[in-house]
């Protein structure tokens, strides 16, 4: 059974979805990431740590364009996908982040029905040809986002309605109704309860069988829990990119280790 | 209480470490039982192979170390699951303990099959081998099966252990004073009786954390010391 789970930690494939080159992020004149140089792996959960401030949203936001949206802000450096650069002018940022699907803290419905939800992305991106294609793609989301069993007799209720947890489970649904390549989550559980939270991790779990999953997190223990690998963010530099289990028994600069072990914040 | 975790992959973690215990256990018990007949058949090969198999239980116990070490610092187990994890730790220390006596019996083996036997006490180590074995491989049972029980069961058995250690210890003693010439060979027999002894002491303390994992008390002492070579006559 040992030889099974070393197995299974062994079958995060070692292939690169996400190579990042010496990126730069100003916010006018604030510096916030200071030449982060970062391979992220395809099938595995990667999480982003570290005290507020330290640009772990930010970098998190550079994987899809997220950044575009503000003014004052400005990336320099490479980030490729595939080896394909994100940052080359014909990139069209709307098809980017149909590959780059993304979850964030607070859950965000639309304020639509449960299905519509669920089906907007696919619709816009021609995913579906008819509409039992979509019923299909609703279902087979709704389900990998683990919360078909509690809606599936109330599609055409508003997303709105439900929970906190089983609104950012329908946000999750939403992300993967696309056939995203990368899931980018912004402290999905920050707002959910214990058992939602446990719901979420697992559901993470699954994901990455198929996708490659960026996740951040102020809970240290999530970031534990759910990935394979982490990456310590402190004052805007990348200070320690390894093995989660590593990183969370031995680490190699003391910085991490007095963040982890909460001795500086 | 539920037996799953809403996160599978802990529950992988904690059956991994668990079998991984197991595999510790069957590896042990066969080597009390190998050093215990080679001790008997004054087989050195056989005894040379118990101590070489050795060391794939101390790398078992270190694998198991880490393992926790690592679900420690992923998981931050509680109440239950941190006292599986503590267990875990100190029943491989303990399995890691009687393997190396088992090892020190075989190597005393090589020694002893070069003198005269002395009577029959090869035999009777070795029925005091099997008992333990026997304690250990119901220990094991019972830490797979949460039987608190059946663990008390094996605590209480000890006696019997100590007792036979008991009547080792004067006859070793007799025929020593009988026969100086017995001396050495009689040195070797008492430290492996004494040796099979304390593997009664570990399966016990393995017993006691099967009863604290089921019900999170360690059961006290209450159980009447048998070996009494260490009172004054």
């Amino acid at each position: 059974m040992n030889d099974m789970r070393i197995l299974e930690r062994d079958v995060d494939t070692k292939e690169v979805k996400i190579a990042a080159r010496d990126v730069q992020v100003y916010y006018g004149t604030n510096h916030a990431i200071k030449d982060v140089s970062v391979d992220i792996e395809d099938k595995t959960v990667t999480a982003f740590i570290g005290p507020s401030g330290c640009g772990k949203s930010t970098f998190l936001r550079c994987i899809n364009r997220m950044n575009d949206t503000i003014d004052v802000c400005r990336v320099t450096g490479d980030i490729r996908i595939d080896n394909q650069d994100i940052y080359d002018p014909r990139v069209d940022p709307v098809q980017l982040r149909a590959k780059v699907g993304m979850v964030f803290q607070k859950p965000n419905p639309f304020p639509k029905s449960i299905y519509d939800n669920v089906a907007y992305g696919p619709r816009i991106h021609g995913l579906a040809r008819n509409k039992a294609d979509l019923d299909d793609i609703v279902e087979k989301s709704l389900r990998r986002g683990a919360i078909w069993d509690e809606v599936k007799d109330r599609l055409n209720a508003p997303g709105t309605g439900l929970s906190g947890g089983q609104q950012q489970r329908l946000c999750i649904a939403r992300a993967v109704a696309t056939e995203p390549e990368v899931l980018l989550m912004d402290e999905p559980c920050s707002a959910l309860d214990p058992i939602a939270t446990a719901q979420i991790e697992e559901l993470i779990d699954e994901l990455r069988q198929s996708y490659s999953v960026v996740i951040v997190t102020h809970s240290m223990q999530q970031a534990a829990r759910v990935s394979q690998k982490t990456a310590f963010f402190h004052l805007g530099n990348l200070v320690e990119y390894g093995e989660t289990g590593t990183i969370f028994t031995n680490p190699v600069d003391p910085r991490t280790e007095s963040y982890i072990t909460g001795r500086i914040g | 209480m539920q037996d799953q975790h809403i996160a599978s992959a802990f529950d992988r973690d904690l059956e991994a470490i668990q079998a991984q215990i197991m595999k510790m256990g069957g590896l042990v018990e066969n080597a009390i039982m190998e050093a215990a007949i080679s001790l008997e058949t004054r087989d050195e090969e056989r005894a040379e192979a118990v101590r070489s198999a050795d060391k794939a239980i101390d790398n078992l116990e270190e694998l198991i170390n880490e393992e926790a070490a690592r679900v420690i610092a992923l998981r931050a187990p509680i109440a239950v699951d941190l006292r599986l994890v503590l267990s875990v730790i100190k029943v491989s220390a303990n399995l890691e303990r009687i393997g190396d006596y088992a090892k020190n019996l075989a190597k005393r083996t090589s020694v002893l099959s070069q003198m005269a036997p002395v009577d029959d006490s090869a035999g009777a180590l070795r029925r005091m081998a099997k008992e333990v074995e026997r304690m250990l491989k119901d220990a094991l049972d019972a830490y797979v099966n949460r039987d608190a029980e059946l663990a008390q069961d094996v605590i209480d058995r000890d006696t019997e252990v100590d007792q036979m250690y008991n009547a080792l210890f004067r006859e070793f003693l007799t025929f020593m004073m009988e026969d100086p010439r017995n001396i050495t060979a009689c040195m070797h027999l008492h430290f492996i009786a004494k040796n099979i002894e304390r593997m009664g002491d570990h399966v016990t303390s393995i017993a006691e954390q099967v009863v604290y994992l089921v019900t999170g008390t360690i059961p006290d002492e209450a159980r009447t010391k048998a070996d009494k070579t260490s009172l004054p006559a």
